[in-house]
This record gives C-alpha cells, sequence and structure tokens, in this order.
C-alpha cells in the first residue's frame, strides 16, 4: 500500500507520533495500542520529555525494560510508585486534567468522527467491531485526542462513518502514509512520510486532503538507534 | 464465618436471566473458570458486564449463554483480534450489544454503588452510541448543563479471580487492579475465586492488605490456575497455544471443546 515497507513504515509512523508528544504533558494509551506505547516510551527515553504517562494498569511514568505487543499486561505496572488505575485516568480526564489521550479508529471521516462500533446499521450490522473502548468519553475530555490507523484506504477515511462512536478534539491522525491535522474542523494533509508520494495519499482517503503540507524529516541516526534498542524484538511492526 | 465453597455451589447462585459482571481486563485474571462452570450448569440469557471483555464474552457466546453485553470493548489484543462468537451473535441478532465507552460501565457500576438509580457522566456527547443504546439525558438543576444519565447496573452476582483471598472473603490483588475493587462493591453477589487460600492473619497483619474486603464477599473458592489460558500476574502467562485452539474451532462446538467444554453448545 505504502511505497516504504513495513518496518519503515511503523519506524516513520512511531517516530511522528513521538515527535509530536509534549515536555512534561499528561498522556494515556489504552489496550492494543503497540504503536502509541512504543511513540511515547521514545518520546520519554530517547528525547527526555519525561511525560506523566499513564495506562490502564494503573502504572505512572513506565519504563518497562522489555515491550510487549500488548499494553493492558504487568510489565506497564511492576514497579510503579503509585497506582493510578483506569477509573483514576476516566475521572482526572473528566474534570480537565488529562492533556492527550491515545484513540484508533476503524472509519474515519473529514470531520473527524470515529466510528470503533459497526460497520452497517447499528441494530443489525455487517460487522460488529470491537467498540470504542474509552474513546465517547476521551475524545471530548481529554485536551487533545491523537488517533492513529495502520491502514490508510478509501474504507478506513470515508466521506461519512457508518456511526459516529466518538467526536470531539481530535486533533491529528498518524496513519501509514501521513498525518492529518485537524484544521477549522477538518482533516487534512499536514505531513507526508519520505517516500509517499502526495498522489498515493489523496487515491486513498475518501475526502479530500488539500495541499498545505511539508514532508516529514527523516528519522536521524540518533532517532533510529534510540528505536532499535528500545524495541528490538520490532513489536511495533506488529499492528500491520 | 468460612465462605469457602466448591466452584460448582458458587456459581449455581447466578440464575438464569441474571447480569453477571466480571473482573480483570482482556486477557488478564479474568474468572475463566467460573466462566467454564458456568456453561457447564447450562446458564442461559446472561447479561454480561465488563469494561474490556475478551475470552468470557467469546466462550458464553459460542454456548449460546448469552442475551446481552454491556462492555466498551469486546475483543482481544493483538494478534488474536475480534471475538468471533460475539461477533456471530450480535450480526445475527441473538446478542443485544450494549456498546459503552469503559467509563459509562465505571459509571453505571457506580451508581449502584451509591445506592442510586443513574449518574451524570461528563462525555459522550455527539456519540451515536446515546440513540442506539438508549442512554437518554439529565439537566443538571444547579447550572442547567445537560449530561449525559448512565443508568445504575447492580450485578446480580459478579466473578473476580485473585491471588490471595482468606475463607472470610478478603481478598488481595497482585498487579494491575483493573475495576475489580467498584465490580466488587457493586454486585449484589460476589465470588471470589482464588489461587491460593491464606491465613487471616495475613491481612490482620495490615488491614489496608485487603483489596476487596470481606464484607462485600458472597462466597470464596479455591481455584487454581482460574484464569487460565489468561494470565495472572506472579501466577502464569497467557496460554497462547490453548487460547489458539479455541479461537481456531470452526464451529461453536469445536471451539468450546478445544476449551475442554464439551457438550457445552444449548
Amino acid at each position: 500500500m505504502s511505497s516504504n515497507s513495513i518496518s519503515r513504515t511503523a519506524d516513520l509512523m512511531v517516530t511522528a507520533i513521538a515527535r509530536e508528544l509534549r515536555e512534561g504533558e499528561s498522556v494515556f494509551h489504552g489496550l492494543a495500542s503497540t504503536i502509541p506505547h512504543i511513540a511515547i516510551q521514545m518520546a520519554d527515553r530517547c528525547y527526555g520529555k519525561n511525560l506523566n504517562y499513564v495506562n490502564i494498569t494503573g502504572g505512572y511514568k513506565m519504563h518497562p525494560e522489555e515491550l510487549r505487543i500488548s499494553t493492558d499486561g504487568d510489565n506497564l505496572f511492576k514497579g510503579t510508585k503509585c497506582s493510578f488505575n483506569l477509573t483514576d485516568i476516566f475521572d482526572f480526564a473528566a474534570r480537565g486534567r488529562l492533556d492527550t489521550a491515545f484513540l484508533g479508529g476503524v472509519q474515519i471521516d473529514q470531520t473527524a468522527h470515529l466510528n470503533n462500533s459497526c460497520i452497517g446499521p447499528y441494530a443489525k450490522p455487517k460487522v460488529k467491531l470491537p467498540g470504542g473502548a474509552g474513546s465517547a468519553v476521551l475524545v471530548p475530555n481529554a485536551h487533545r485526542a491523537l488517533v492513529w490507523r495502520t491502514k490508510h484506504d478509501t474504507r478506513t477515511f470515508v466521506e461519512h462513518v457508518d456511526f459516529v462512536t466518538s467526536f470531539g478534539n481530535v486533533d491529528k491522525v498518524f496513519t501509514p502514509l501521513c498525518v492529518f491535522e485537524k484544521r477549522g474542523g477538518k482533516l487534512e494533509l499536514s505531513l507526508l512520510y519520505p517516500g509517499v508520494a502526495y498522489e498515493k495519499v489523496v487515491e486513498n482517503t475518501g475526502f479530500p486532503v488539500g495541499e498545505n503540507y511539508a514532508v516529514m524529516e527523516d528519522l536521524t541516526d540518533e532517532e533510529r538507534a534510540c528505536l532499535e534498542r528500545l524495541d528490538p524484538k520490532r513489536n511495533r511492526d506488529s499492528e500491520f | 464465618m468460612s465462605k469457602l465453597m466448591d466452584l460448582s455451589a458458587a456459581v449455581a447462585m447466578v440464575q438464569d436471566g441474571d447480569t453477571v459482571a466480571f473482573g480483570g481486563n482482556v486477557l488478564y485474571r479474568s474468572p475463566v473458570g467460573a466462566v467454564k462452570e458456568l456453561i457447564r450448569q447450562g446458564r442461559k440469557e446472561l447479561h454480561l458486564v465488563k469494561t474490556a471483555i475478551a475470552y468470557e464474552a467469546d466462550l458464553l457466546c459460542a454456548a449460546g449463554a448469552v442475551k446481552a453485553v454491556t462492555a466498551g470493548f469486546v475483543g482481544y489484543e493483538g494478534e488474536f483480534g475480534l471475538c468471533r462468537w460475539y461477533r456471530k451473535g450480535v450480526e445475527s441478532g441473538a446478542v443485544r450489544a450494549y456498546e459503552n465507552a469503559c467509563y459509562s460501565v465505571i459509571t453505571a457500576l457506580r451508581g449502584a454503588i451509591y445506592g442510586v438509580p443513574f449518574l451524570p457522566i461528563r462525555g459522550m456527547k455527539g456519540s451515536d452510541l446515546l440513540d442506539a443504546v438508549g442512554f437518554k439525558s439529565v439537566t443538571c438543576p444547579y447550572t442547567g448543563e445537560e449530561l449525559v444519565a448512565i443508568q445504575a447496573i447492580a450485578p446480580d452476582v459478579a466473578f473476580l479471580h485473585v491471588q490471595e483471598a482468606d475463607e472470610d472473603g478478603n481478598a488481595c490483588i497482585i498487579g494491575p487492579s483493573y475495576e475489580d475493587m467498584t465490580i466488587a462493591r457493586a454486585a449484589k453477589k460476589l465470588v471470589l475465586t482464588a489461587e491460593e487460600i491464606v491465613p487471616g492473619s495475613y491481612f490482620a497483619e495490615d488491614p489496608h492488605r485487603a483489596d476487596i474486603p470481606a464484607v462485600v464477599t458472597t462466597a470464596v473458592v479455591h481455584l487454581p490456575g482460574g484464569a487460565r489460558p489468561c494470565a495472572v500476574s506472579g501466577c502464569y502467562d497467557v496460554d497462547r497455544e490453548e487460547l489458539r485452539a479455541f479461537l481456531d474451532g470452526k464451529t461453536p462446538e469445536a471451539a468450546l471443546a478445544a476449551a475442554g467444554i464439551e457438550g457445552g453448545k444449548h
């Protein structure tokens, strides 16, 4: 799909997300969130961003030795100095304290509606999807939602989603080809990965992407080396 | 008085049509032993409640034991993908999906804990879940703000699998506790299955040690391996082969047989 290999794409996606995270901000990812998890580790351990990082297990500021594909197991809890569990995190977001939440979207449209619920009508779905987990509250309650999806095609990026699971403060969407940014209420192409043609994004997106974009700076040697140290087993490739 | 009993007696507290909650999260500390016993006892029309559920929902849906699922997420993580038998159940209309946000499941349980019929929640506005699932809204009598109102859910029976419990029903959870403490307090009846039964003196040494207070516990079952093939922190990891065998089952009967349940389909 992309003109880049899977491993190259995973490195670009993780790095784009890691660069996006802001020094000291509070940030949450949920389950089945391998790419955001590795990006958070990269932001902390390569860039020293000192994130107030929380996860489903209750672990706080966790930097586990060994990264796993699963993102709600005890490796993200063992050794934490305090337990701040999922209820605490949702409450934290509800009172306006959570800066950034990572959420997925099986279908995403130009107004940044996310669908994680169903393809076809809810009452009689063609495909029942797993559900949005925390997204219906975190997308509106976190200051910003960063969305990632490891597929970029016209079945994912659609004109209108079949069902709105969540809507709110989506800021950016990270794909295997590019980064979309919400501008004036609409998602537009903001960053194209090196090695990806603009036309490729246009062809694979079900809405107009605009022309106001930059090309992402490639990974530096330091970033490459750091990512390799962090995730030598390449768990980051597993989502593709 | 000891609340120790065998698994079949504890699970027999569940009636057809009951609302049943499970502790743990996705593939961690799921009370699988109790779920398999529910299937063996032929329970039907169950309403399952959990924030993020996987194997329990898939097993019970394969057995035709489920009428509805209230959850924020129904699926495995990573390589294991979607819950196939849950999906088939919902897509055929046999199972009703009350899709929530995980937070609204927690809020529903908190409503039960607080003894109130509903609690307002921040968020969910703009979501089609409101109409599709039938969430209603409420106006704050003080500020006039409109909020989504989450109806309380008091599970008839909740099952938690823990590492350590005493015979009175005090329990200690090692590693992530997920929503277990909330579920324990919201349920009308609470069944603990435990890897190990420890003496009460263990909890008396430090009264803050018990994550689950015996006050809310109905039954304790000694059930080592009671979460397999899911993982229990400090005890065992996910048994990928056993899980894969279930997921590879082409029919509900084959899947259940692979999970060690013969003739489980009603």
